[in-house]
């Protein structure tokens, strides 16, 4: 009251000299009694009956002009009373979740949802009558205002203006009442709330979704029994059970829509979207992680897509219609069909002109969908190129999402963490990295056609393969992998290097050929006749294809550098695989070196197709050599009784000087061998004199036969272990220093060797005299526990050692070799030109080393070489010029 | 008993072949093949490992080497090191190349100028002297000079005298810069 003075008294500061002390009174009077009847209009609790007084009061006050006394008087006691009465109570009924907040984050969801649910239907409702109530009184004042107005003018004035001044004055005070005394709590629980209705609604769409699949699945039973006529009667059924599901949806959405509406009214509007938005994206996020999982074998995108459509969209457009933001309220009638009903060409089914901010909000959602489901696939990039390419739909997704949100470098910094931590290990083995890099090339390429993002993911496991010393080798079987049928890796035949030749090679024949039919048919025929078909050869464009191959393999190419380093391993590796041959089969090979061929150029592989030759040529040898021996070996046979047939042997020969070095160990073959041996060398003398043979004799594999008193064992050797058996035909027990002599190697060699027999169970070690080792062939098989059912059964063990032995000297050895070549040339100019740079170093050698093999290494080769001598100190490096170390 | 019954299946066989390296087609056979002399002795002196004497060609002629001797144990020379130039002829190895000390050198058999007087790069030579043998020679003949023809008549005076005369070495000698 003493306020109301107060601000009367400010007003009307100008009239008050004016005022007569009746008029004075009479004002008191009226303010005393407007005081009152306000009061009591306001707390009345529905009782309006003071309505007459309360009018006269008002006129009382706005003949003396104090209209805004009125006006400020009667909101301010508005306000008093809804705090008092509304904001107040209102909060109380939250008090119970006033910890709500503490507990959801230690997820105790024990929290009784329905009577949450129950509390914010209940409070809203209270709050709003209260509200409904108190704008009735305003509307009250409005209508006495509007009286005195009208009775001094003596016409009707319009009382929309005024009446909408009072409403939003009145939302203003309603709104920052509330908002300042907000508990921290309420937006959880509009949170909470929201989600659980969300999820109510999602689990009816689902349902729905399910039960209408499975009508249409009973609607096609009966029409394959042909009872078309019970087939309308579904239908009928199926209408009723979706108004039934559509009712009870709109039941629960307008329930929402209902408690956004009240939320809105009490200026709630920013946080009630806020609360149902982010209820949508939390349930979005679930649904994309429900359905992507860490299944990568099928695309998920388009069921998310239309999950969005059915379930949000549809609940979004529900609320909007219900609180009335779209225009056509006529629509809402139509508006929700089912999500299965066919969709028109619009974005959203079922609805005719999806209101703008319908479409925005599907935006906004699909948005959040892609990089969701981009996030969760980056994450797991790892896993789904292992899995590649049975994971190609993820790789798909990931695709159209990328292409949505753009967010390519996040792909290439997580994929290379993850690289980084996963596969570029020690514990890693070359094979799988190089198998995940193919994988990695071809998914990423699909991905990227750039080939951008994969340069930069590509880099770190190629300087890590770099470092690895079997990086060369395992490519290179990678490569024959698949011709040879007995390779290790032969798992990943889709993987194999060889097949992207393969198709390279058709390519190159497709682009001669201009006849479309006759390619295809090719095509065909080798599609048929691949034990694999490759998932990649599904792409139609076949042009990008033949360009994507070769990238493939000169990046793998890429990771060593230079293709001679690579031809050079793959004549190692095709020098054993010949020489380890007892057949002379070799088209696999041959088809091999044609498709290295097409790759790397002819004059490249030169002497491996030498090498093929030689066996080729082997053959011929060794049918026109049989036949000539087998008559001087009639004669011999008088010598011993246990002669060998001359038809026995067949030799493999070979152009040493196009083969990799050989590695060729001394050895005495047992006399009637060696007698074979030379006879056959004489006959390739007679017939293809000058030339001699050689024989390595170390080399090669031994068909034998061990007979024993109670057993026969076959097995298949390496000739050492041959020459080690037979010594044990005629003298049943050794020492390991006469066993050495007489074979012809040294001691640890043989100790080496004979440990495949003795783990046979053929030969037993007991240490003699002297601590001399002696060896005992073990007569009966009783006599070892080993082995026990393996007698008599054909052993295939080539070269049984522990370690693998190799008859062709490593590429390493070789480069070595080559090395000692090149520091011993290196050493010579610095003893005569003092000091000399890298380049310079570079350009001699070049000029003037040109022997077998001329210098062929790179500026970076030659410094990492001369600083490998550096650090042996024997030279010195000073302001970019090496010195001779003194 | 037991018996073995061995079949020898396949063992490797291995011809010599003469090794045929073509040939580059050369303008002039002449010099192509001195050429290739060069780069073999070049080569076979690398792979030598001859320690005290070493040469290679400069960077852009192979006719013309630089050469490094190192003077032999017990010998005045000892500890020294004196760098020579080979200037080979056209019709090399038919004629002998031209060899001078680049590092000045005391000796009876050495000029100031650094001329040699060494009858096998003279009216000796012959085409089986290559490179290394060269070089050999003139590391020998450090130690054992021949005092009957001097080009440098005070040290072939000096000779008898070795303390003297190890010690003009010392004295006289400059080691090759950036050694």
């Amino acid at each position: 009251m003493a306020t109301g003075e107060s601000t009367s008294h400010f007003w009307n500061i100008g009239v008050l000299d004016s005022l007569s002390d009746d008029s004075l009174q009479e004002i008191a009077e009226s303010y005393n009694g407007f005081c009152v009847a306000t009061q009591t209009l306001v707390t009345g609790a529905g009782d309006l009956s003071v309505d007459s007084e309360f009018v006269a009061v008002v006129h009382g006050l706005m003949k003396h002009g104090l209209e805004s006394l009125v006006r400020d008087h009667f909101l301010q006691v508005l306000e008093e009373t809804f705090e008092r009465n509304g904001a107040s109570k209102f909060w109380r009924h939250f008090d119970v979740f006033s910890n709500f907040a503490e507990l959801k984050k230690n997820n105790e969801f024990d929290i009784n949802e329905d009577e949450i649910q129950q509390v914010l239907c209940n409070a809203l409702e209270e709050i709003s009558l209260e509200k409904q109530y108190e704008e009735k009184c305003l509307l009250m004042l409005v209508h006495a205002l509007h009286s005195y107005k009208d009775q001094i003018s003596g016409e009707r004035h319009d009382s929309e203006a005024e009446r909408d001044y009072f409403v939003s004055k009145y939302q203003l005070i309603v709104s920052s009442v509330l908002m300042a005394s907000l508990p921290r709590h309420f937006p959880v629980i509009l949170h909470w709330y929201f989600k659980r209705r969300l999820e109510e609604l999602s689990t009816i769409m689902d349902e729905e979704c399910n039960e209408d699949s499975s009508q249409s699945k009973d609607d096609m039973d009966l029409d394959e029994k042909g009872k078309i006529c019970t087939k309308v009667g579904a239908m009928d059924v199926d209408d009723c059970y979706k108004q039934r599901m559509f009712s009870e949806n709109s039941r629960l959405v307008k329930n929402i829509g209902k408690v956004v509406l009240d939320l809105r009214s009490l200026g709630f509007t920013s946080m009630a979207e806020d609360a149902y938005a982010s209820a949508i994206f939390l349930l979005l996020k679930a649904k994309v992680h429900d359905l992507a999982g860490d299944d990568f074998r099928s695309s998920v995108l388009q069921s998310i897509k239309s999950w969005i459509q059915s379930v949000p969209l549809q609940f979004l457009h529900a609320l909007l219609v219900y609180l009335g933001d779209t225009i056509s309220y006529e629509s809402t009638s139509s508006g929700i069909k089912s999500p299965l009903a066919p969709q028109p060409a619009s974005c959203c089914p079922g609805i005719d002109a999806p209101s703008e901010g319908l479409v925005r909000w599907k935006l906004r959602l699909e948005y959040f969908a892609y990089e969701t489901l981009q996030d969760l696939r980056i994450a797991k990039l790892f896993e789904i190129i292992v899995d590649y390419p049975e994971s190609s739909p993820a790789i798909e997704d990931l695709k159209l999402c990328l292409e949505y949100t753009g967010q390519h470098a996040k792909l290439v910094e997580s994929f290379i963490s993850a690289l980084r931590y996963r596969l570029l290990t020690a514990g890693a083995s070359t094979n799988d990295i190089l198998h995940q890099y193919v994988s990695t090339i071809k998914a990423l390429r699909t991905i990227d056609p750039a080939g951008v993002f994969l340069e930069a993911v590509g880099e770190p496991i190629r300087d890590y393969l770099r470092g690895r010393k079997d990086t060369i080798k395992c490519i290179v079987t990678m490569l024959t992998d698949g011709t040879s049928g007995n390779s290790s890796a032969s798992g990943n035949s889709g993987d194999s290097l060889l097949e992207e030749l393969n198709r390279d090679e058709e390519m190159q024949e497709n682009v001669g050929t201009d006849d479309d039919f006759n390619t295809d048919d090719r095509q065909a025929w080798i599609n048929a006749t691949r034990w694999q078909p490759d998932p990649v050869e599904a792409d139609p464009l076949k042009g990008s294809r033949n360009q994507r191959k070769v990238d493939i393999l000169g990046m793998i190419v890429g990771i060593i550098g230079s293709k001679d380093q690579l031809v050079n391993e793959y004549r190692t590796m095709l020098a054993e695989k010949l020489l380890n041959k007892s057949d002379y089969d070799i088209d696999a090979e041959i088809r091999t070196l044609e498709l290295l061929k097409i790759q790397f150029g002819e004059s490249s592989l030169q002497k491996c197709e030498i090498m093929l030759n030689d066996l080729i040529d082997s053959k011929r040898a060794n049918t026109n050599i049989k036949p000539t021996i087998s008559q001087p070996s009639k004669t011999s046979t008088q010598i011993g009784e246990n002669t060998i047939p001359m038809d026995v042997v067949s030799a493999t020969i070979i152009s040493s000087n196009f083969w990799p070095p050989i590695q060729d160990e001394p050895l005495n073959l047992p006399g009637p061998i060696d007698q074979l041996l030379s006879d056959y060398a004489n006959r390739f003398h007679e017939i293809k004199t000058p030339r001699k043979l050689q024989w390595k004799k170390s080399l090669g594999t031994v068909k034998l036969e061990l007979q024993f008193e109670d057993r026969v064992m076959q097995f298949t050797v390496a000739p050492i272990h041959a020459s080690i058996i037979m010594q044990f035909q005629d003298q049943t027990s050794w020492t390991s220093k006469n066993l050495a002599a007489a074979v012809g190697v040294p001691m640890d060699v043989l100790n080496r060797r004979i440990n495949f027999w003795i783990t046979k169970g053929v030969i037993a070690e007991t240490s003699g005299a002297d601590f001399a080792q002696v060896y005992t062939l073990m007569e009966k098989m009783a006599d070892t526990s080993k082995n026990g059912g393996s007698g008599g059964g054909s052993q295939e063990l080539l070269g049984g050692d522990e370690e693998e032995e190799r008859s062709v000297a490593s590429v390493e050895n070789q480069l070595r070799k080559e090395m000692t070549v090149y520091e011993k040339f290196i050493l010579g100019m610095l003893t005569n030109f003092g000091s000399m740079a890298l380049d310079r170093i570079h350009n001699t050698l070049k000029m003037f080393c040109i022997a077998d093999p001329p210098y062929d290494k790179s500026l970076q080769q030659l410094q990492s070489f001369l600083s490998g001598l550096v650090s042996e100190e024997k030279l010195e490096l000073r302001d970019g010029m090496y010195f001779l170390k003194k | 008993m037991a018996t073995v019954n061995g079949q020898i299946e396949t063992a490797q066989g291995n011809i010599t072949t003469p090794s045929k390296q073509p040939l580059p087609a050369a303008k002039s056979v002449d010099s192509q093949s001195v050429l290739k002399r060069l780069q073999s002795e070049l080569m076979a002196l690398m792979m030598s490992g001859e320690s005290g004497i070493s040469a290679f060609p400069e960077e852009d002629n192979i006719f013309f080497w630089k050469g490094t001797i190192t003077g032999s144990k017990d010998t005045v020379f000892e500890g020294t090191e004196y760098k020579l130039t080979l200037s080979f002829p056209n019709d090399y190895p038919f004629k002998p190349p031209k060899v001078k000390f680049e590092t000045t050198c005391f000796h009876p058999n050495v000029d100031l100028h650094g001329n040699i007087c060494l009858d096998i790069l003279q009216d000796k030579w012959s085409s089986a002297y290559d490179v290394r043998t060269i070089l050999l020679s003139i590391q020998s003949l450090l130690g054992e000079p021949n005092n009957s023809s001097p080009l440098n008549p005070q040290a072939a005076q000096l000779w008898s005298n070795q303390q003297e005369y190890r010690k003009m070495v010392e004295k006289l000698y400059k080691p090759p810069p950036s050694a």
